[in-house]
């Protein structure tokens, strides 16, 4: 079982994290504020990050078979 | 480098505890109609409109403010209730800071209200589906007795009813994916005061192969989040050599649980 997340705030994920702070639940106010355009920005990036990490991973392992 | 616009994190009752801690730095807690507001002067370079829209492209950027954006809020909440705001509210001016809590002030009263003394807790739950199609005998009827049938029949209709199973299989996949993630909620809706269904999320946002079937958010009264947390134990023993993966966190700040309505 997971304990504070202030504690664990290194283990959280990229998604955990902005499924809480981009949540659209949360009050919508400011003089500038995100935007649904710029939240499926950010969600881009993740995506993009993640494929890349996956992208690494697999030439990694294609090294290490040549090798 | 001008430090002129205001970074809004969160709005609390009592008054936080942030002196003393460095990683802090620059944070600021101001009063505002009987409401403490936390708050840090950032820059136009980094959170002007045009400056902002570019950094959000940025995914380390954005995962590190956004680190920073919890950490700030949970430590808050360490010292009482809080009311979070969505990563990047910015306002330009103190007087407009001071005129959306003016304007709002009942309203925050209300959610302030409805969150003291409850926590939010997420719940996500995925399946393997390799091994629920592994399992699927097991816990379907309808393939159990497609499969006897497989075994009793000649080769050449067996090889016709292994290809009605093969789509019976995603059919029953579907479904149980269905009724457990219906049957976990329930467990967890029982313990919790409100809860919040969120999207699904594919698989190339969770970076995992296997599949979502349930993003849930519970409000939890804090007395009984001990139950919840050893209802998320039970379920993870018991799953443990079955398909489906429970992932739970917090406690979070109470980001969706929150409502505010303008004054009439």
């Amino acid at each position: 079982m997971n304990n504070n997340v202030i504690d664990r705030s290194k283990d959280i994920t990229i998604l955990e994290l902005l499924d809480r702070v981009l949540n659209k639940g949360v009050i919508l106010t400011g003089d500038i504020v995100i935007s649904v355009a710029d939240i499926d920005l950010v969600y881009l990036g993740v995506k993009l990050m993640l494929s890349s990490v996956e992208t690494m991973e697999q030439l990694k392992s294609g090294r290490s078979i040549s090798t | 480098m001008i430090n002129d616009l205001i970074y809004l994190y969160c709005i609390t009752k009592s008054p936080p505890q942030l002196n003393h801690n460095m990683e802090f730095k620059g944070l600021k807690s101001i009063v505002i109609d009987n409401f403490y507001v936390i708050i840090k002067y950032v820059s136009n370079s980094e959170f002007s409109e045009e400056n902002f829209k570019k950094n959000i492209s940025d995914i380390l950027w954005v995962e590190s403010n956004a680190r920073e954006h919890i950490m700030v809020i949970s430590k808050v909440m360490e010292s009482g209730t809080v009311i979070p705001f969505k990563f990047g509210t910015i306002y330009k001016t103190k007087t407009s800071l001071k005129k959306f809590i003016t304007d709002y002030s009942s309203s925050l009263i209300e959610n302030f209200h409805n969150i003291q003394g409850k926590e939010e807790w997420s719940v996500k739950i995925y399946c393997n589906r390799k091994v629920l199609s592994e399992q699927i005998d097991e816990l379907s009827e309808e393939t159990a007795t497609l499969e006897k049938k497989i075994m009793a029949s000649s080769p050449g209709k067996a090889f016709l009813f292994k290809r009605k199973k093969e789509d019976l299989i995603e059919t029953e996949m579907n479904r149980l994916n269905n009724s457990y993630g219906q049957e976990y909620y329930d467990e967890f809706k029982n313990l919790s005061e409100s809860t919040r269904l969120n999207n699904l999320l594919p698989k190339e946002f969770t970076g995992t192969e296997n599949t979502m079937i349930l993003n849930a958010t519970f409000l939890v009264s804090k007395n009984r989040v001990n139950d919840f947390k050893s209802t998320v134990d039970k379920l993870i023993k018991k799953d443990e050599k079955f398909c489906f993966i429970i992932e739970a966190t917090g406690p979070w700040p109470p980001f969706s649980f929150i409502s505010i309505k303008e004054k009439q």
